[in-house]
């Protein structure tokens, strides 16, 4: 469903939703989203094991 | 006569012929840096076995857990900010068009038309994954992984590029107003992450029990050979790195450094190899300390890395010898002023990179650049250098400021008796063997010391 072509002929930028702006906006805040989540991951965790200890 | 060949066969074929010509030529690119940013790796391999070997046991995956989550954190951050701020601020701080390096334009992504954007892309990303082990290993088992990873993707992701923008970019206005030459990123990367590691590490403070009345103990490592090998490692990734410096350019122009000026791999095999074993003997003569022996090899192709085009060889190795006699005295003088700087990073990579900037003023000065830009000089070297020091300190300081002020930059000491790996990775490094922890505290005369002593 994302192919953004059609045929391999005069084929420029050719990955999936390459011509959908909104679909790569998407992409790029879900990127950027799981990077923040994972952080905010790690310091929960780290946390709750230095509680353990306190 | 009927198939004697036309001048307009003649001149098809030549076209086809120029054409398959240019393919395997951008081809040949690709696979460069392809096998560059491969060998780089190897640079994130060897930290990953220095800094845990530099630890005592009790930390050691705590140690490579953080070196791991660095390179998987800057490369998606490089991705989404990255690559734009390098095209966005070579003129200063005001940015310019650079919509193309956007990660959700059409040219950050599989394009038959671009042989190019992907493969610099990646060198690039790697060299940022480079500052964020500068920094891992100094401040190794204290810092909490969460402010690590927060650190490291704004030093691999923001500080060093922009530093990057300013120094290695065409248009980079350290290039075009002072004729900055750091061809080896001497500057734009060892100084800016070394720096910006100083500045965290006076906020972060010494590991418990480094300092008792304020005299520098040995904190012992629980595998010294590892961290020896480690290093070696290291060495071998920067054949790819600095190989990823030099720019493969198409048609007839054949080899030139990132500011356009002629030169070849050749140039870099003889000062990068004459520079490596310089720093070896030079840290080996200072300290005599297996530890410092083996950083020496950095510490020699660091100071060179920035006239690698254009040193003679053997000058190199003067500069290499003397640049690590001078590295250990740095890192003595931290130490003395209670910077507990685990690996001696600061000084490796921070004060040899300000060095090797400079040096290129005082041994090369006059050395003209690409056409329309200033000669290179003294004062202009001088200036990259310092700017380069800022640029990785006041970035360092300010943000490791600001966690601490959040109490989010250092594990409780608690955690620090007991062991990161124990509290926050639930995992032993050696279940079942016995590696002792520590050695009985002692002082040394060599700063940072890690070799193992008895007490």
């Amino acid at each position: 469903m994302g192919s953004s072509i059609t045929t391999w002929e005069n084929v420029g930028a050719y990955f999936t939703f390459a011509d959908n702006p909104f679909a790569l906006v998407l992409f790029t805040i879900g990127t950027a989203a799981i990077i923040v989540g994972l952080i905010v991951s790690i310091i929960r965790h780290e946390n709750a094991a230095f509680d353990k200890i306190k | 006569m009927e198939n004697s060949p036309t001048l307009e066969s003649l001149q098809a074929a030549l076209d086809a012929q120029q054409a398959v010509f240019e393919m395997h030529q951008a081809m040949n690119v690709e696979v460069f840096y392809w096998w560059c940013t491969a060998i780089m790796l190897m640079i994130h391999a060897g930290f990953l076995a220095y800094e845990m070997g530099a630890s005592r046991s009790k930390n050691a995956l705590a140690a490579g857990i953080k070196n791991i989550l660095a390179i998987a954190l800057i490369i998606p951050a490089f991705y989404l900010f990255g690559w734009w701020i390098y095209n966005a601020f070579p003129t200063g701080f005001v940015p310019i068009e650079a919509a193309a390096a956007l990660p959700w334009s059409t040219s950050m992504g599989p394009d038959v038309q671009d042989m190019g954007t992907g493969i610099f892309w990646a060198a690039f990303a790697l060299f940022g994954a480079t500052t964020g082990s500068i920094l891992s290993g100094a401040v190794i088992e204290r810092i909490r992984v969460s402010a690590f990873l927060i650190l490291t993707i704004f030093l691999g992701g923001v500080v060093w590029i922009m530093a990057g923008a300013w120094g290695w970019h065409p248009d980079g206005w350290l290039l075009t107003k002072f004729g900055y030459h750091d061809v080896g990123a001497s500057g734009v990367v060892h100084a800016i992450a070394g720096f910006f590691t100083l500045g965290v590490l006076m906020n972060l403070g010494a590991r418990k029990g480094k300092f008792i009345d304020g005299v520098p103990q040995i904190i012992s490592p629980h595998s010294l050979p590892m961290t020896l090998i480690g290093l070696m490692m290291i060495i071998f990734g920067f054949f790819g790195f600095l190989g990823g410096c030099i720019i493969f350019n198409g048609g007839e122009t054949g080899w030139t450094t990132i500011y356009g000026t002629p030169t070849n791999l050749s140039a870099f095999a003889f000062n990068t190899l004459m520079g490596f074993a310089g720093g070896i003997i030079g840290c080996y003569i200072a300290t005599r300390d297996p530890f410092w022996t083996m950083s020496g090899g950095l510490v020699g192709i660091i100071s060179v890395a920035a006239g690698l085009d254009i040193y003679s060889p053997s000058l190199a190795f003067i500069i290499a010898v003397c640049t690590g006699l001078v590295a250990v005295q740095f890192a003595k003088f931290l130490e003395k002023r209670g910077i507990d700087d685990a690996v001696g990073a600061v000084s490796v990579h921070g004060f040899t990179g300000f060095v090797a900037v400079v040096l290129v003023g005082v041994f090369a000065g006059g050395t003209p650049n690409a056409e329309g830009m200033p000669a290179i000089s003294f004062v202009g070297q001088f200036v990259g250098a310092v700017v380069m020091g800022l640029m990785g300190f006041v970035p360092g300081y300010g943000l490791s400021f600001l966690l601490k002020k959040a109490n989010s930059l250092r594990v409780p000491e608690a955690c620090e008796d007991i062991g990161i790996d124990e509290v926050e990775l639930l995992a032993k490094p050696y279940p079942e063997g016995s590696v002792p922890a520590m050695t009985a505290m002692t002082t040394s005369d060599v700063p940072n010391k890690l070799a193992n002593s008895e007490a």
